[in-house]
């Protein structure tokens, strides 16, 4: 198997999450708590996410189902969600999480579906990347520190 | 500082992965992290005479949130070192009122947290 290949499509791919905005300054931090100790901190911590981002948009789209929108408590689930997105650094997904509150902030019913079907695709396309990357990085086998792509 | 030498944090997150990359960084220090989900489990830590030199707390939270947490330790008497950790910036004037040593907004970065550790003589 050519790890040197897999290593640079892996690369490639990480470079082309940050350079197409999915990814930011943050995905950096935990990159750099990896170690000896953690040798699997970021997939794990990027699977904690995607695992209760999903439990989050499944009540959002419960609260958005009823007949009567409590904005509130959509404000509330889109606030958590944000949260996990600036944690790991899904800068996409924060911008449309941003725009969904100000939505709420508003009561624009409309404005919100539309902003939460911008987050699902986000989120649906942010994982299927991220899973390939990771996939990418097992077949490659260890490796040093990918370095930081050129800003 | 608690009674034994290890600086002993309370992360109180509603946050799964939050709390994860929280104790991810302070295991670095060999600190002993315990972690709550809520203001309401945090304040029942200290009523069960458990002891903390340190609170991570963050500020929206089901049960009780993290200013009224961070108020009621302070109600309490509780003297520990609590940092506000929040994305919401409005909130920073309440939770120094009720009570916060330190607010910060998130993401919480591993220099910031050595920056607020070392403003607090836990590092050596």
């Amino acid at each position: 198997m050519d790890y040197v290949h897999l290593r640079r499509q892996a690369a490639s791919l990480r470079k082309g999450l940050f350079d197409q905005g999915y990814l930011d300054e943050q995905f950096y931090q935990l990159e750099d708590l990896q170690d000896d100790a953690s040798p699997n901190f970021v997939e794990e911590v990027v699977t904690l996410f995607f695992r209760d981002s999903a439990r989050l948009m499944a009540n959002i789209d419960q609260a958005l189902d009823k007949c009567v929108k409590d904005f509130n408590k959509l404000d509330v689930y889109m606030q958590q969600l944000k949260g996990s997105c600036t944690s790991i650094g899904a800068s996409r997904m924060k911008t449309e999480c941003t725009a969904f509150r100000e939505c709420c902030r508003d009561e624009n019913i409309e404005g919100c579906m539309r902003s939460f079907q911008k987050i699902k695709r986000e989120h649906s396309v942010l994982r299927q990347k991220l899973e390939s990357y990771f996939q990418l990085l097992r077949q490659a086998g260890p490796v040093e520190c990918a370095t930081r792509p050129n800003k | 500082m608690a009674s034994s030498q290890v600086v002993k944090v309370l992360i109180v997150d509603d946050d799964n992965f939050t709390r994860r990359i929280y104790k991810t960084m302070l295991f670095r220090f060999c600190f002993e992290i315990t972690e709550v989900e809520d203001g309401k489990n945090a304040i029942q830590q200290f009523v069960d005479g458990n002891e903390y030199d340190l609170v991570l707390m963050d500020k929206h939270m089901p049960n009780m949130d993290g200013v009224e947490a961070t108020r009621t330790l302070r109600g309490m008497g509780i003297p520990v070192k609590i940092v506000a950790i929040t994305d919401d910036a409005s909130s920073k004037d309440t939770f120094m009122d009720a009570g916060a040593n330190k607010f910060l907004l998130k993401p919480l970065t591993f220099s910031m947290l050595t920056d607020i550790l070392k403003s607090f003589n836990f590092l050596n």
